[in-house]
């Protein structure tokens, strides 16, 4: 069977009903398009944050709401002119309500994109 | 439109003026890819400075072995894959499956004054980078003025 042919998207805009959780930077947020899967050590995140930097990205994890936040680096555009585009540029932002049985979050991530680990002592669904 | 120096700009102020200068070229695309447009995977944007053009895509997840990119005449071609990710032990399945995964390539044409032979290119932080130098006589140069 030939393999599936991938096609675009348009970037999901963080849309911020709750105005106690609206951002304290002006700009764009986009919601990152995220895996997560269930293993016996707990669940797994894989986040799709492309133009952000392993450093700068921040994972917290309070109150049984996981957070992930990566600010793009905007250095590569400096004297540049935009001529044609498809996309627009901006840092991602993604809240989860995740299980009370998740204890600890570690993450790390290759350049392509974030992974982050969720370690539970028992993950129940 | 405005080239994007930012020397004066904090990091917010950096963010707002590229977001905006991006809304305007999305508004009026000037630049003809000729064999694809919006919609065609990766989504590309364009860059021009004084010497070079820069095609930048925002294309997560890939392995540098799968990624190929070629030229013939003034045509570039991408072309890779997005692999089902490796699960190492027991799994119980996906919660969520929002990535997208399959094979694309993505032909586009450039102008005659980018010389595609001198082309370089690079894949970091999930986004492909490729830069063609422009040819000699395209870039601008300054006249001097004489008086008789």
């Amino acid at each position: 069977m030939a393999a599936q042919e991938m096609e675009t998207r348009a970037k999901q805009e963080v849309q911020h009903q709750d105005k106690s959780r609206e951002q304290t930077r002006p700009g764009r947020y986009f919601l990152p398009e995220v895996d997560i899967f269930e293993s016996e050590e707990g669940l797994r995140l894989w986040a799709d944050m492309p133009g952000v930097d392993e450093k700068d990205v921040e994972v917290t994890l309070k109150n049984g709401m996981l957070t992930i936040e990566g600010v793009v680096s905007l250095d590569m555009y400096r004297n540049l002119f935009p001529v044609y585009t498809e996309y627009n540029v901006g840092n991602y932002y993604r809240q989860f309500v995740v299980n009370e049985d998740i204890d600890n979050a570690m993450a790390f991530s290759k350049s392509r994109c974030l992974k982050q680990r969720l370690l539970g002592r028992a993950v129940s669904r | 439109m405005a080239l994007l120096r930012f020397d004066n700009f904090d990091p917010v102020s950096r963010l707002l003026t590229l977001q905006s200068e991006l809304d305007r070229a999305l508004r009026s695309p000037e630049f003809n890819l000729g064999l694809s447009g919006p919609g065609a995977y990766p989504p590309i944007n364009i860059f021009e400075s004084d010497d070079t053009l820069m095609l930048i895509a925002e294309a997560p997840g890939l392995e540098l072995t799968d990624l190929k990119i070629s030229s013939a005449g003034r045509t570039v071609t991408i072309s890779s894959a997005r692999r089902p990710l490796k699960m190492a032990g027991d799994t119980h399945g996906y919660h969520r499956r929002e990535r997208a995964q399959g094979e694309f390539t993505r032909s586009m044409h450039l102008p005659e004054q980018f010389d595609l032979a001198r082309a370089e290119a690079k894949y970091e932080k999930g986004m492909l980078i490729v830069c063609v130098p422009k040819r000699e006589e395209a870039k601008p140069r300054q006249i001097n003025v004489q008086s008789n």
